[in-house]
């Protein structure tokens, strides 16, 4: 199976997934798509869309550039974060069963995608520019700085330091992945879990937007926990890297939002004294 | 013994000690302190392996981590580190920051004389795989240059002895000798079994019907640079042996005359050769090959910058144990060469032919200094550097393009001399099928199975893990090939650096590593114990032979454990204390 391939069923199975998450969320809102909010909504966030867009281009190719500097100027953290958290990827790897290989291998690839792409068109299709903005702006931040700690620390996960300790479950089982993997990414680039972050940042957009979609935040909170935990379970980050993970996703949210409702307006005046403290605020955000 | 620079804890303390009070002030307290500066206390002892990711080599790491674990029972610190190949080479064997790697010694090592730079004081402080270990001892100099100036029995004993040397003081310990494991395709009949693909050469015996042969593996390095000079960037050299030309080559066994038509050699008091080179050869950009090229290349192999005597020589770190065989070169006419060695026995001097010769069009520019952005960094020159693509040489295949990273293809050059009738040399190279040599590079050694496997690739150019055997057996179409393979792993210790500078001490750390255990618990069984560089060669003495375990440095314990009891008194004797279960020596 070619990369081609991969990619083709990688494609197929998210639309797939798109199509039934809307159907059922339509069917339990009972809620139709308001006209016109989808135009308003492009022209809204264009320019934060546009950023994003520019981000991952740049991301794409200036990776090799990345790598580069990264040996060059980067610290080689692997031995530290090992010291510091010692084999707990491989007593994870202890539970590990065919059924739960298989479960986190396609959350990892299939419903991380998912992840990512549905809010997308969640909130395109959404009356309020607002999570949709906010999004857009959080993930910008969440590649932004994921890129520039990639270049400035160099680490191996878990199945690259601990073969034999720690299985690399993913690749072992499904080898063809790899070819899509490491099209976009690198084997030193493990800290922090952009994997988690960035379904970290689905799960609070989803929880601070929950009147958008109601039946959205369960799915997405299942979801993001899932990726956090396949990406340890199949040896490919480190439990540091899905800590950072959270740490980036909590303030690319608390960023996204509060330039989201700067934006596109306030709707609920209360909040706003409490956005005075920016990590405090950050914080407070997600308890709403 | 990390790389940065500590206060000793004595001083440290003093001062904390001076700061702690007003009554430091008296003079008799700063006397007081001034003697007490002088001692120093003791330090943990604390050691770092570099190494490979799981990703890169299938078993660098683990072994790694398993001499790590011998070693922490025997209460020394010690982490390890992995990073990419080319890291690697430029951290360890470029800049000398490693206390301890665990590396593959590279192919070369196999032939005697190849010893000499690699443990020769001479080559100390030289870069690349010359004496990455900073190890100097005036004994093994002598068997070096001992065994360079005999021939039979006495270059044996003299080979022999640095073997036993080298057992006993421990630059590197030998942790293992790996079999070559390659999954293969098996629907197109090629004759795997008779060639072992280390060797350019080999390709060429392989007979394929359809004349394409699609390699792949982890190695992305030969995508991006294919300069035969450069140190970071060669593994095999099997890529840039196809592509150059050298003026003999060692075929079934033999120093076999490859771009000259005849070499005679003449030994007075020391020995001489003359070189007729073949007749019509050129470069894959059409010039001529001539004897200036030649000349030229053992110039530039002997100092980059093709200096004057005055400024400092830049010789080609993987060329140097050749070129330094050679003491002049000069044309005698447009296809003769005389060269005259420095005095070493006739068959050392043979490996002095087995240099890639490159096109003096080419590379007369790339003498300078390197640079970046026009600004000249450091003294290494252009050519030590270049990535060298696409590469201009006179080999029996040519480059045709490369996808940095990614991909590689090689084709095979029309009318190559090595083709062409009389050209007295093996019937298997005249009749060699393979038209095309394409690389690909993918994550790991199992999606390197897997391209097999699938039919998207012919064979594995790296080296697969015992881990993907089974998968291997299980494929339809596919076979398993097995190979004993000369390319041990060692662990490197880098002399210069604190308590490894102690032969004593290398000496106890190889003791508690267990070989046989390795080969056993990392490696499944696709591996032997050895103790010397030259295992499976005639030159290796029976008294270094594995029986009953290491003959020189014994593993302290039984299958793999560690008797750490010994293991302490033995770095007892060597002078080291614990502290609590710590090592500790006197000061770093």
């Amino acid at each position: 199976m070619s990369l081609l391939t991969v990619l083709s069923n990688v494609v197929a199975v998210v639309l797939l997934l798109h199509l039934v998450s809307l159907g059922t969320l339509r069917w339990l809102s009972g809620a139709g798509v308001r006209r016109g909010s989808l135009r308003e909504n492009v022209r809204a966030v264009g320019p934060t869309a546009a950023v994003l867009g520019a981000l991952l281009l740049a991301n794409g190719t200036v990776r090799d550039v990345g790598v580069q500097l990264s040996w060059l100027i980067g610290i080689n953290v692997t031995g530290a974060i090992h010291a510091i958290e010692g084999g707990f990827v491989a007593d994870l790897q202890s539970f590990a069963a065919p059924p739960l290989t298989a479960y986190f291998s396609f959350v990892y690839v299939f419903g991380y995608v998912f992840l990512l792409t549905f809010p997308i068109v969640l909130y395109v299709l959404h009356d309020d520019p607002r999570p949709l903005s906010a999004t857009l702006v959080a993930y910008a931040l969440n590649y932004g700085i994921g890129l520039l700690c990639y270049v400035l620390f160099v680490a191996y996960g878990p199945r690259n330091f601990m073969p034999g300790a720690v299985e690399s479950l993913l690749f072992a089982n499904w080898p063809e992945v790899q070819a899509l993997t490491s099209q976009v990414n690198e084997n030193t680039n493990v800290f922090p879990s952009l994997h988690t972050s960035l379904s970290a940042t689905v799960a609070l957009l989803a929880a601070r937007y929950r009147s958008t979609a109601p039946g959205w935040l369960p799915i997405a909170a299942v979801g993001a926990a899932s990726v956090a935990l396949a990406t340890m379970y199949l040896g490919i980050h480190w439990l540091t890297d899905v800590l950072a993970g959270f740490l980036l996703a909590a303030f690319s949210v608390g960023v996204g939002a509060r330039f989201a409702e700067r934006r596109h307006g306030e709707d609920e005046p209360e909040s706003r004294e409490r956005l005075h403290g920016t990590a405090g605020g950050a914080v407070e955000q997600f308890r709403r | 013994m990390s790389d940065q620079p500590r206060l000793p804890t004595g001083r440290r303390s003093v001062l904390a000690a001076l700061g702690s009070g007003a009554a430091a002030l008296g003079s008799g307290c700063l006397r007081r302190a001034r003697n007490l500066t002088g001692w120093r206390s003791t330090q943990p002892v604390e050691l770092q392996i570099k190494t490979l990711p799981a990703d890169a080599d299938p078993y660098a790491l683990r072994l790694g981590r398993r001499v790590a674990a011998w070693f922490r029972e025997a209460g020394i610190e010690v982490d390890v580190l992995p990073m990419a190949e080319q890291e690697l080479v430029r951290q360890c064997l470029l800049r000398s920051e490693f206390d301890l790697f665990v590396m593959r010694l590279p192919e070369t090592f196999r032939d005697p004389d190849a010893l000499t730079t690699l443990l020769h004081s001479r080559f100390a402080d030289a870069p690349g795989w010359q004496n990455p270990f900073s190890y100097t001892d005036l004994d093994a100099d002598a068997t070096i240059e001992r065994q360079r100036r005999t021939s039979g029995e006495q270059r044996r004993e003299a080979l022999a002895d640095l073997q036993r040397t080298i057992a006993r003081s421990q630059p590197f310990t030998m942790l293992t000798v790996p079999d070559d494991v390659r999954a293969a395709r098996t629907d197109d009949d090629t004759n795997w079994r008779a060639a072992d693909l280390t060797d350019p050469m080999d390709y060429l015996q392989l007979e394929r019907g359809d004349g394409q042969l699609r390699v792949v593996g982890t190695d992305r390095r030969a995508t991006t640079n294919l300069n035969p000079l450069s140190v970071e960037f060669r593994r095999s050299g099997v890529l840039t042996g196809l592509l150059y030309d050298p003026l003999a080559r060692p075929l079934d066994g033999e120093y076999t005359p490859w771009l000259a038509s005849s070499i005679e050699f003449a030994t007075d008091e020391a020995p001489t050769a003359q070189v007729t080179l073949r007749e019509d050869v050129r470069w894959h950009d059409g010039e001529s090959v001539t004897a200036d090229d030649v000349v030229f290349t053992y110039d530039l192999l002997a100092d980059t910058t093709l200096g004057d005597d005055e400024s400092a020589a830049v010789p080609s770190p993987e060329f140097r144990g050749r070129r330094t065989l050679v003491d002049a070169v000069s044309v005698v006419d447009d296809r003769r060469v005389a060269l005259s060695f420095v005095d070493v026995d006739e068959d050392v001097a043979r490996r002095a032919l087995t240099a890639p010769i490159l096109p003096e069009h080419v590379w007369r520019d790339r003498t300078d200094p390197a640079a970046i952005g026009g600004i000249p960094v450091g003294t290494v020159t252009e050519a030590l550097v270049t990535n060298n693509i696409p590469p201009v040489g006179s080999g029996p295949f040519e480059f045709v393009r490369n996808t940095p990273r990614e991909r590689l293809l090689l084709e095979r050059v029309d009318d190559h001399f090595s083709t062409r009738e009389g050209a007295a040399l093996p019937d298997w190279i005249a009749d060699s099928t393979l038209d095309a040599l394409s690389v690909r590079v993918v994550g790991s050694d199992v999606a390197a199975v897997e391209a097999v496997t699938d039919g998207e690739a012919h064979v594995t150019g790296t080296a697969v893990g015992a881990s993907t055997v089974p998968r291997i057996g299980r494929a339809e179409g596919t076979e398993l090939l097995v190979r004993r393979s000369g390319r041990p792993y060692v662990l490197g210790y880098n002399t210069g650096r604190p308590h490894l500078s102690n032969p004593r001490f290398r000496h106890t750390l190889a003791r508690l590593i267990d070989g046989a255990h390795l080969g056993e618990d990392v490696l499944d069984g696709y591996a032997r114990p050895a103790v010397g560089p030259l295992q499976g060669t005639p030159w290796y003495p029976d008294d270094l032979a594995w029986d009953d375990g290491n003959p020189v440095v014994p593993f302290l314990g039984e299958n793999g454990e560690l008797n750490t009891e010994a293991a302490r008194e033995s770095f007892r004797e060597a002078g080291y204390q614990y502290d609590d279960e710590t090592l500790v020596g006197g000061a770093t």
